[in-house]
């Protein structure tokens, strides 16, 4: 069960809910400052395996292996007036849910798991895309307060159905 | 120029004809035809002309290391195992069972020494060979079973290149070094650059794009253009370490056989940042005609595509702010789904005999820059995306698009000046690489 009390629980919502209207609302500037200088930001490629082979995460090859150097580079690159891919830009809607807290190795710091459904759409085209996934952070408290430490991605797809990714989960 | 021309066009119909005419306009006139792109009726032909004609690159020998490894890869619609058996030879085999036709293999990698189908049980070692059925006897009685006529049916053609892994569903596709041809003394510097050659990092990234195969195979060919405008986010961001957007205009375009490619300058001596133990590598490894170029023209392959589908890229990009430029190697497939639409395998390579530190920076640059998050690669999804989509309407019947660039204006470098083999020129703003494309995908389609 949870090891965390209410207050922690609803300081980490607040977290998971601030940092997806920024991402939804194009201000990839503030949610980078969300992340700690020594952020680990993964998304590891998935293949298909037979059950008893796991779950196909390769523990090799990713989408995203990021520092906060380089999160910092792809947002001053979305700050260009060059960054074709993203404008017009993405419509994303990031819905945070099934949020699990419990406390990680580092005293200050707190495991958080949370499921994420990413609609996507751009431009005038009729379908839109979904990307699903788990959500593994760690959250480091700050003297700003919460701060994302680490987050893997951990994709329901083995082939990504979106056409790149040029936004953040 | 082709080995094997297109066997059985279709020589009548009003998309034959159409296409005859787009193949003169671009012969003749140096424009070619928009309809080209997402047209149902010209995948079709492409099918029958082209992907069941040609090698398709399937796997790299690196992605299965051990005896019992096998990944499952696919010629467009047809699936197919790639397995090394326990004597480590490769095996390409159709992932049908010979009985009532289950796909026998259903994930996409791992390692086994039995293949057993989940329908009625049939089950075949990983060299093909049927091992058996349940109660044999009962069913097919004491010699009622050949094991030999109801193997699994290898792929008609198969063929190992410096470690990667092809097969053809034509048995009478030339040998795949045939095929490759001149084009080897180009793809050494992807594949064969330092004495333990190259190897593939994990497992390929995969995604899906609404974007006509041809578009990037031809942008991989040579479009030393695009990059001033479709990059210069990644110039002025930092991430492309250099000067000037108009940088590309430099280096070497060539066409050679059926493929094509090109070359980017350098800082003369930087090897274009490789570690030294990788530089000396290639001079140990690489022929002398090849070193001379990285040592004295400084100029190294960017991108290059063998015909239709396989694209390979070296790269150097920067992975975090005021960051040195870390060079890369990726390998992709443009996996045709249907007309206009593609799934992206790309796979990221590196030297093998690199060191440790090193192979992981390169991993980084490749992923931060390339495949479906790279900060370069985004914006090519942005374009082909959006002219397969244009090109899908009325107006494409009659809308022609420019590949004059350089035609005119730019020589080929005189043979004895140029050590590689096929025809170079001393200039990436130029169309003559995308033109062997297109000319080579005309002659596929509709004959010489």
């Amino acid at each position: 069960m949870l090891e965390t009390s209410a207050e922690t629980y609803w300081e980490v919502y607040e977290f998971l809910m601030r940092e997806a209207e920024l991402l939804d609302g194009h201000h990839e500037r503030e949610w980078v400052e969300l992340c700690t200088d020594d952020v680990v930001y993964r998304m590891p490629v998935r293949e298909t395996r037979e059950r008893g082979a796991g779950e196909g995460f390769n523990g090799q090859m990713y989408y995203f292996d990021e520092t906060r150097g380089s999160l910092e580079l792809r947002v001053r690159r979305l700050e260009t007036e060059y960054a074709w891919a993203e404008d017009p830009p993405s419509r994303t809607r990031h819905f945070v849910t099934n949020i699990r807290v419990s406390s990680a190795d580092a005293e200050e710091e707190l495991a958080v798991r949370s499921n994420l459904l990413l609609y996507r759409s751009q431009g005038t085209e009729l379908h839109q895309d979904l990307i699903s996934a788990e959500r593994r952070d760690v959250l480091r408290r700050s003297e700003e307060g919460l701060r994302l430490a680490r987050r893997e991605i951990l994709l329901d797809h083995s082939v990504l159905t979106t056409h790149n990714l040029s936004i953040f989960l | 120029m082709l080995q094997q021309p297109a066997q059985h066009p279709a020589r009548e119909g009003e998309t034959y004809q159409a296409l005859t005419e787009a193949r003169r306009a671009l012969v003749e006139e140096g424009k070619l035809l928009a309809k080209i792109y997402n047209e149902p009726a010209v995948f079709e032909m492409e099918k029958d002309n082209i992907f069941t004609k040609t090698w398709i690159f399937l796997a790299h020998e690196t992605e299965l290391p051990d005896p019992g490894d096998y990944v499952v890869r696919r010629i467009v619609g047809d699936s197919f195992i790639v397995s090394r058996d326990e004597h480590g030879e490769i095996h390409v085999l159709f992932n049908m069972c010979r009985h009532r036709g289950m796909q026998l293999c259903r994930v996409d990698s791992g390692n086994t020494s039995h293949f057993r189908c989940p329908y009625h049980g049939w089950t075949y070692r990983n060299t093909g060979k049927l091992n058996g059925a349940p109660f044999q006897k009962e069913a097919y009685g004491k010699d009622g079973l050949d094991k030999e006529e109801w193997a699994m049916t290898p792929a008609p053609a198969v063929g190992v290149y410096k470690g990667m892994i092809f097969a053809s569903m034509n048995a009478d596709v030339p040998p795949i070094e045939e095929y490759i041809g001149g084009m080897g003394w180009y793809l050494d510097f992807y594949l064969n650059k330092t004495p333990a050659g190259s190897e593939v990092i994990g497992a390929p990234q995969r995604w899906v794009l609404d974007a006509d195969w041809k578009l990037a195979a031809e942008n991989f060919f040579g479009d030393g253009y695009h990059t001033q405008s479709a990059h210069m986010s990644t110039i002025k961001a930092g991430i492309m370490r250099v000067k000037k957007a108009a940088y590309f205009k430099d280096g070497v375009q060539y066409k050679v056989g059926p493929h094509g490619g090109m070359f980017i300058p350098f800082k003369p001596g930087s090897f274009f940042n490789y570690p030294q133990d990788v530089v000396d590598g290639m001079r140990e490894n690489l022929g002398a005609d090849q070193f001379k170029v990285l040592e004295e023209d400084s100029i190294l392959p960017l991108n290059a595509t063998v015909f239709p589908n396989l694209s390979f890229l070296h790269s150097a990009m920067a992975v975090e702010p005021e960051g040195r430029s870390i060079p890369y190697l990726t390998i992709r497939l443009w996996q045709p789904l249907g007309p206009g639409k593609i799934e992206v395998w790309s796979w990221g390579v590196v030297e093998a005999d690199a060191p440790e530190e090193f192979k992981e920076e390169a991993k980084r640059a490749y992923l931060t820059t390339f495949g479906a998050s790279g900060t370069f690669e985004q914006d090519d999804a942005e374009n082909w995306r959006s002219v397969t989509r244009v090109a899908a309407g009325e107006m494409a019947d009659h809308h022609y698009l420019n590949y004059q660039m350089g035609l005119d204006h730019v020589e080929p470098i005189p043979d004895e000046e140029w050590p590689g083999p096929g025809t170079a020129y001393a200039r990436n703003f130029a169309d003559f690489a995308q033109q062997r494309f297109w000319r080579t995908y005309f002659e596929y389609l509709l004959g010489q």
